[in-house]
């Protein structure tokens, strides 16, 4: 599945300030992280040194730095630092792959095709609901994004509309809003999003439908093999 | 009163689960290496006399031998001031117990997918780390759970022998392969073991510093 414009790649909830993850978007790595601010950035994942995923590294204040030497870059992907030679000037063209990024629906977006910031206009991701998100998980799975789409109505007992790569669902107990996530040509990723404050039954009974759903799929995939 | 001897092996997961549980249990070992690779140490006649098994960890202390990672575990938070990483609870000791044999027996899948990447031992590397995936699966799940019912680790809000249990598996899963991309409940519990006062890494878990 082919998708254009923004594209969720984690729930908000689980890139907490502070802290790095590497997110996969049809087959292209990058690195999804927060400065200590709670700003989200997602870059390349690639190390402008010598090519360490930078998800692998730390976040420092505002910066970001990789585990392999140390260089740190700031949020516009400039490298600030290099620990080895601590008094260089560090010239411009030491720079990250930066990547639109925006924050709505509780979930992190990239802007595809992945392209640097300045280049994007398309405005933000419009949220879905004007109710508050609410994070449930993220449910990755080994199927395609079409399969794991066709595969919801039945998981939720409801129907499914999809816009804007999230999937709505009007499901009995709760609405859900689910941010589709193509990781590869076999893989995606469904960032389940409740309305409101779900109460504790509520989530636990969405927790154990995603399980069966993905526990449905890798049957499916046993019996094709 | 003699220290507790570890038989130990620097690079191997489950000799680091219990330095980490005697770092964080506050406990003081006296720790002899044990070169088992390259230098299969482990099946030398004096060690096997300890271990017949041929294996690391061992624990030895006053004439008493351990060669269980969850039983010396147990050993160790025995000896420690600090009660706290065991529970009162009968209901959440079970729980407890139940993580440390899954980590003992489930999760010898990621030690051996790590062992047959890193140190050359035997084994169908992509089959072990199919299973490991699995195993983490389960892990991700009930850490989900977890914080939707409001708890920060395994069995409760405070850390137990079974998070110390479970984390090198998860925490070197990088060296067989399996990134921590599709496992935000568990990098959001590590996150949270690292805080731990007495935490320690072991090559392979970066020290963020
Ligand atoms: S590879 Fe990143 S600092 Fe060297």
């Amino acid at each position: 599945m082919t998708m254009t414009g923004w594209i969720p790649l984690s729930l908000s909830h689980d890139i907490e300030a502070g802290s790095s993850a590497g997110a996969v978007l049809n087959g292209a790595e990058v690195v999804v992280w927060r400065d200590t601010d709670g700003r989200p950035h997602i870059w390349e994942d690639r190390c402008p040194h010598r090519g360490m995923k930078l998800s692998f590294g730390f976040v420092r204040g505002d910066h970001i730095a990789c585990l392999y030497h140390g260089w740190e870059f700031g949020e516009t992907g400039q490298c600030q630092k290099i620990p080895a030679h601590p008094d260089l000037e560090v010239p411009k063209s030491i720079c990250a792959q930066t990547y639109s990024v925006a924050e709505a629906a509780g979930m992190i977006w990239v802007h595809t095709p992945l392209e640097t910031t300045e280049a994007n206009t398309s405005p933000s991701p419009s949220a879905p609901t004007s109710r508050v998100a609410h994070c449930v998980r993220s449910l990755y799975l080994d199927v395609p994004l079409e399969r794991a789409l066709a595969a919801l109505p039945a998981a939720f007992g409801a129907s499914v509309k999809v816009e804007n790569s999230v999937a709505s669902i009007n499901a009995p107990l709760v609405d859900l809003h689910i941010g589709l996530h193509p990781v590869t040509d076999t893989q995606c990723a469904l960032h389940i999003t409740a309305e409101g404050q779900p109460d504790t039954a509520v989530l636990l009974d969405i927790l154990a439908r995603a399980e069966k759903l993905r526990g449905s799929l890798e049957a499916e995939l046993e019996t094709a093999r | 009163m003699t220290l507790p001897t570890l038989y130990n092996f620097d690079l191997d997961d489950h000799c680091y689960r219990l330095r980490l549980t005697a770092s964080i249990c506050g406990v003081d070992l006296d720790i002899l290496n044990i070169n088992t690779f390259p230098g299969h140490d482990h099946l030398a006649p004096d060690y096997l006399l300890k271990n017949p098994l041929g294996r690391v960890p061992t624990l030895e202390h006053d004439g008493l031998i351990l060669r269980e990672t969850a039983a010396i575990q147990t050993y160790i938070a025995a000896l420690s001031k600090n009660k706290s990483f065991v529970p009162e609870s009968l209901v959440e000791q079970a729980a407890m117990t139940d993580w440390m044999i899954f980590a003992d027996r489930d999760l010898a899948s990621a030690s051996a997918a790590r062992a047959t990447a890193l140190l050359d031992v035997p084994g169908d590397g992509p089959a072990l780390t199919a299973t490991a995936r699995k195993m983490l699966q389960i892990m991700e799940d009930h850490m989900t759970r977890q914080r939707v019912l409001g708890k920060a680790f395994f069995v409760a809000n405070t850390v137990t022998l079974a998070d110390l249990a479970l984390f090198p598996a998860f925490a070197l899963s990088r060296d067989f392969s399996i990134d921590h991309d599709a496992f935000p409940a568990l990098r959001r519990w590590a996150r949270q073991l690292r805080t731990v006062d007495g935490f320690i890494t072991m090559p392979g878990i970066p020290d963020y510093h």
